[in-house]
């Protein structure tokens, strides 16, 4: 019995039964759906979620409200750092991923900074953060867009690379594999876990629990800068307000994926299942002709009952 | 007349753990009663009871001989019990006069807060303890800006401040130095003058003695002794509280004595509110930190890990200097700790067994990648040899019971052993089983050769275990006890200040 | 460290002597700005941050956090215009429309509280979901910008009651509802609740019922805010007051009122509202090319946020 119950609140099985459900759904609303290109071209828009869902997921697994807002931002940066660098030559592509990068992890590095030493909440950290690097766009781009993706970056993003699946998969599928393995095979991986379960108890075993800390915010910022030249791959040039609709998507992915909002539990590969699932989930409610309102409320409010489901806030007693 | 309180036959207990058992207290109108006891007694549980903050389980408490509800705080409090927080109940950021009327601010007609009232009242009140209140105790004096010994006179005040008719005072002058306690008294007399009651716990027998009307002792949950404290002495009293068993045998161990040259040094520790301390301590050795709680003990071990680092004053383990500035330091010289606040300071909630135990290995030993199979076989052996009860090493920490959790804990340092193993108070809350697995496990790992060094609120611990005992008091080492003069009678004489 | 220390709780001070410093500036800047007309204009501006942190401080003196207050603002506006217009737009069917707005306001402060102390979630994350949840019913309500407000509700915002320009007295009803608030014993027990959680409850505070009321005057503030808004633009938006809510938490934070609850007032955030509408119109001023103002205001924002909280911790 208690099997069975564990079995019910396992988030990878909630996500992937959310998963087939949705594309039941989409099928049948709409013949077609559920298409092999159609479900590669989901699986592609999920894949930028999924990348960007990794820092949001790192930052709350470190715990102590852990969260990242200045994402969207980032995002936005790197991609127009990456059109800047490249605009439009091939050869400027390795240079477009490790500038942005780069300038993500700065970024997310000075956020954990804040955090870690300056103790400002997370969210009203990031959030500042999300200010400055959007007045910091205007003032680099002028207002104006700017740059644009080399074509090999737009076809690793759009075309097939093998067997009708875009390179940005494989990529994808990579991430997860090494974010797997980091989590559950490596002293690091356990240290996320361990100071956002009990950071008072993972000083007492030795690990450098503000340093830690520090280093997942810039990873975080790292995630954004690469996700901003995936998306700029997509889109093909950038605009200084793109990376904006990641911000909740890639919130609610790390907890539709079973990743507790007090930290210390959960995993990527249950945000990478719930990146599919609610883009899957923005695409059937498009299909159905939700309005963007109506979108919106369903978000916070799956938001709120997964809150319910996960992390709430311990009793006060005497 | 009648008593103003009477509990009879109080029964109390958490999970497996009697602490109250048909415990009685009785206390006369305009009396001051000492409440005594060893640690863990009961005396603080009683106290609680008594004040609503934990229910009882059977028994019955008459307050003016009518029978009391007490469901809560705040209905113990209507029927005039009021409890002085040993823990602070002030809020720091707010006036001295704010916390004093804080949830019962006199008010004008027009329901605004009555400032001037509460400057009024606040300035009856500290007029009181003006003796002793020192520079800045005024009623606009922010909470934060006082000094520990004012807050403390302010928690006074603002439980004096409900005029209450009877106060229980947990260890109030546990902090206080010898003219603040003078002071205190004085108020415990004016109350006693004004007919209000007090039930007063304290650790120190000179106080007992000095303001004492009668004194009702504690022991392993039940009431032994009344004592009129005009017709008894001091000696009479130690011995209810230890037993005539405990206080005449000399200890039962069969521990050789331990030769050879001291391999801990430990020389002028200081933090705040210990030292500076010194002491030795010999491979084999398990060391007992004795006294009341609160006097050291805690930070002592604390510092000699890293956790909270000493502000002066070296430590040195088989003549290498070890003086920690963080917990990875003392584990790289192979020094482990162990608290008995689990969930504050061992358990990783949520997480499995496994990362719960091998944690502290992956930085000890300094990889990266964690050896999956290694662990597993080396854990399964190591919670194995504790007898360690748990349905797999993937299952949840929260899975297994108190016991077995603590022996999750200290099994992250027994491979490789320790050379020096610091336990603070490791068996609180923790069944008899697993206690006795514990002590085992604390000998064996001594017998090859470790130092063990172990911090109890139950002295029966420190004495069935220790090999000697360093009583604090104070943030000082009060007493070292060994061999024939480490017995319950002394242990408690030189913990309460009462050294011969 | 000492000096800091001393200032703690009284960073207000600082706030006014930078407000005096910003005065002095922006005199220096516009010739005319201290001509009445000039005044009252800027401190039209100002007025909608203002109203946002005066609520915003009582949630954040009772140590929790209101990130969906620039949402409610929004919804209250199109809720008000849309029964404005619905009833005819005459003057019964404005101040059924202003009740109507101030009801959501207060509304979605009860729900906030009501989830956030009755069923213990994280206030942040909650306010922030609740924040989208209310964006999204702005949307459904008025799904773009328009539905203009009759004329004589701007008129009477642009203009005077009895004389005294409107913006004034919606000034002196506001301090006016701070003064008695502070003066009430709620005001100390929601600074007992923010200041140290576990004291308060030990005391035997009623910490729900102190919080919930602490985000319903938030949501209240947040609506007198969106219908000075609606007098200033005179039509609905449901992407109004987007960034409000983050301002609100710099002047709250400016005016010397700590993040972690306990310490501060409404008065040291109006002067923190202030400040930050001087730096606006410094910055604009100052002929700083356009491209710069977001980015000084994000920057200054995020510096008072970091100082702020260094200052109030000690």
């Amino acid at each position: 019995m208690s099997r069975f119950v564990d079995l019910a609140k396992n988030p990878l099985l909630i996500s992937s039964v959310a998963i087939l459900a949705l594309l039941i759904l989409g099928e049948l609303v709409s013949p077609g759906f559920a298409r092999g290109d159609q479900i590669v071209r989901l699986l592609t828009v999920s894949a930028i979620l999924g990348i960007a869902a990794a820092g949001q997921n790192l930052v709350i697994l470190g715990g102590r409200e852990g969260i990242d807002l200045s994402i969207g931002a980032v995002i936005s940066l790197g991609a127009v750092i990456a059109g800047n660098v490249m605009n439009g030559s091939d050869a400027a592509i390795p240079l477009a991923f490790a500038a942005a990068c780069f300038a993500g992890f700065m970024i997310g590095t000075v956020n954990g900074l804040g955090v870690t030493y300056l103790r400002i909440p997370p969210l009203v950290m990031t959030l500042g953060m999300m200010g400055v690097i959007q007045g910091g766009l205007v003032v680099l781009s002028r207002g104006v867009p700017s740059g644009n993706a080399a074509p090999a970056l737009m076809a690793f993003v759009n075309r097939s690379a093998f067997l009708g699946i875009p390179g940005i998969l494989f990529v994808w599928a990579a991430i997860v594999v090494l974010m797997a393995l980091m989590l559950k095979r490596t002293r690091f991986g356990w240290s996320i876990y361990a100071i956002g379960s009990n950071e008072n108890a993972a000083i007492l075993t030795g690990l450098p629990a503000r340093r830690i800390r520090v280093l997942l915010y810039g990873l975080a910022g790292l995630f954004g800068g690469f996700t901003g030249v995936c998306v700029i791959g997509y889109t093909g040039n950038s605009f200084i307000s793109v990376g904006d609709q990641y911000v909740l998507p890639s919130v609610i992915a790390v907890v539709i994926g079973g990743t507790s909002l007090a930290g210390g539990a959960g995993s990527y590969t249950g945000t990478a299942l719930g990146a599919i699932a609610l883009i899957l989930l923005q695409s059937v409610l498009t299909t159905l002709n939700l309005e963007f309102w109506g979108r919106q409320v369903i978000f916070g409010g799956t938001l709120l009952l997964l809150m319910l489901l996960y992390g709430r806030q311990a009793r006060l007693r005497v | 007349m009648q008593p103003i309180l009477r509990a009879c036959d109080i029964s109390k207990s958490f999970g497996a753990v009697h602490a109250l058992d048909k415990a009685r207290l009785t206390v006369e109108r305009g009396e001051i009663h000492a409440l005594l006891g060893a640690n863990g007694c009961g005396k603080s549980t009683l106290c609680k009871i008594i004040a609503g903050t934990v229910g009882l389980d059977a028994g019955e408490v008459l307050i003016d001989g009518q029978l009391a509800a007490l469901g809560s705080p705040h209905l113990a409090e209507e029927q005039g019990v009021a409890l002085f927080y040993q823990e602070l109940s002030l809020v720091p950021q707010l006036s001295l006069g704010e916390n004093i009327f804080l949830g019962r601010e006199p008010r004008d007609r027009l329901g605004f807060t009555d400032r001037a009232a509460i400057q009024r009242q606040t300035e009856a009140l500290i007029d009181r303890v003006a003796a002793v209140a020192g520079k800045g105790f005024t009623p606009d004096a922010r909470v934060f800006d006082l000094s520990p010994d004012q807050r403390q006179l302010a928690e006074i005040l603002k439980v004096l401040a409900r005029k209450p008719k009877i106060i229980i005072f947990d260890e109030a002058t546990a902090t206080l130095d010898r003219r603040q306690v003078e002071v205190f008294f004085d108020i415990l007399r004016v109350l006693k003058a004004e007919g209000v009651s007090s039930i007063f716990i304290s650790h120190r027998m000179d106080e007992v003695f000095a303001i004492a009307d009668r004194i009702t002792v504690m022991r392993n949950g039940e009431t032994v002794a009344e004592f009129a404290a005009a017709e008894t002495d001091r000696y009479a009293v130690v011995y209810a509280m230890v037993g005539e068993t405990g206080a005449i045998a000399a200890s039962v161990r069969d521990h050789k004595p331990l030769e050879g040259d001291a391999r801990l040094a430990v020389k002028d520790v200081r933090a705040a509110r210990l030292g500076p301390v010194s002491f030795t301590a010999q491979r084999g050795e398990i060391l007992g930190l004795g006294g009341l709680q609160g006097q050291g003990q805690k930070a002592l071990l604390a510092g000699l890990f890293g956790a909270e680092p000493f502000q002066g004053g070296s430590v040195s383990l088989d003549g290498v200097d070890v003086t920690a500035r963080r917990p990875a330091d003392a584990m790289a010289r192979r020094i482990a700790y162990v608290s008995g606040d689990r969930g504050r300071d061992s358990a990783l909630p949520g997480r499995s067994i496994l990362e719960n135990t091998a944690i502290a290995s992956l930085v000890r030993e300094r990889r990266h990648v964690v050896p999956g199979a290694v662990f597993r076989e080396r854990f399964t052996e190591v919670l194995a040899g504790l007898n360690t009860r748990y349905a797999g090493l993937d299952a949840p920490i929260g899975s297994l019971s108190g016991g077995n959790q603590q022996k999750v804990f200290i099994s992250r340092w027994l491979s490789p052993a320790p050379g020096l193993l610091l336990l603070d108070d490791p068996t609180k809350g923790i069944d008899l089983g697993a206690k006795g697995d514990f002590y085992l496990l604390a000998r064996k790992l001594a017998d090859e050769g470790a130092t063990v060094i172990i911090y109890s609120s139950e002295d029966s611990e420190l004495l069935s275990l220790c090999d000697r005992v360093l009583v604090l008091n104070g943030g000082a080492i009060t007493a070292d006890l060994v061999g024939d003069r480490l017995t319950p009678f002394e242990l408690t004489r030189a913990s309460y200040g009462d050294a011969a | 460290m000492t000096g800091l220390n001393k200032l703690g709780g009284r960073t207000w001070v600082v706030t006014a002597a930078a407000l005096i410093v910003l005065l002095v500036i922006n005199a220096v800047l516009q010739p005319n700005f201290l001509e009445p007309s000039v005044v009252q204009s800027n401190l039209t501006t100002f007025l909608p941050l203002v109203l946002v942190a005066i609520g915003q401080t009582y949630v954040i003196l009772g140590g929790d956090i209101d990130l969906s207050v620039g949402a409610i603002v929004a919804l209250v506006n199109v809720v008000t215009v849309t029964v404005i217009a619905g009833l005819g737009g005459d003057g019964t069917a404005v101040v059924i429309g202003l009740v109507a707005g101030m009801g959501v306001g207060a509304t979605c402060g009860l729900v906030n509280g009501l989830i956030i102390a009755g069923l213990r979630f994280q206030p942040i994350v909650t306010t922030f979901a609740t924040s989208i949840v209310f964006s999204g019913l702005a949307l459904w309500v008025l799904p773009q910008a328009g539905m203009p407000v009759p004329e004589p509700y701007w008129r009477t915002y642009a203009g005077s009651i009895l004389g005294v320009p409107t913006v004034y007295v919606i000034y002196v009803v506001a301090f006016l509802i701070a003064a008695v608030l502070a003066t009430r014993p709620f005001a100390t027990r929601l600074k007992a609740v923010g200041g140290l959680r576990t004291a308060a409850f030990q005391t035997g505070l009623e910490l729900g019922r102190l919080r919930v009321s602490a985000f319903m005057l938030s949501g209240l503030f947040g609506a007198f805010a969106s219908l000075c808004l609606t007098g200033e633009t005179a039509s609905g938006d449901p992407l109004m007051g987007q960034t409000l809510a983050m301002s609100a938490i710099s002047a709250v934070v400016l005016g010397g009122t700590a993040l972690a609850g306990g310490v501060g007032g409404t008065l040291g955030s109006v002067l923190g509202a202030w400040v930050i509408g001087m730096i606006g119109s410094v910055i604009f001023f100052a002929g700083l090319p356009f491209e710069y103002q977001t980015l000084v205001q994000g920057l200054i924002i995020l510096a008072a946020l970091a100082g702020g909280v260094l200052v109030t911790r000690r």
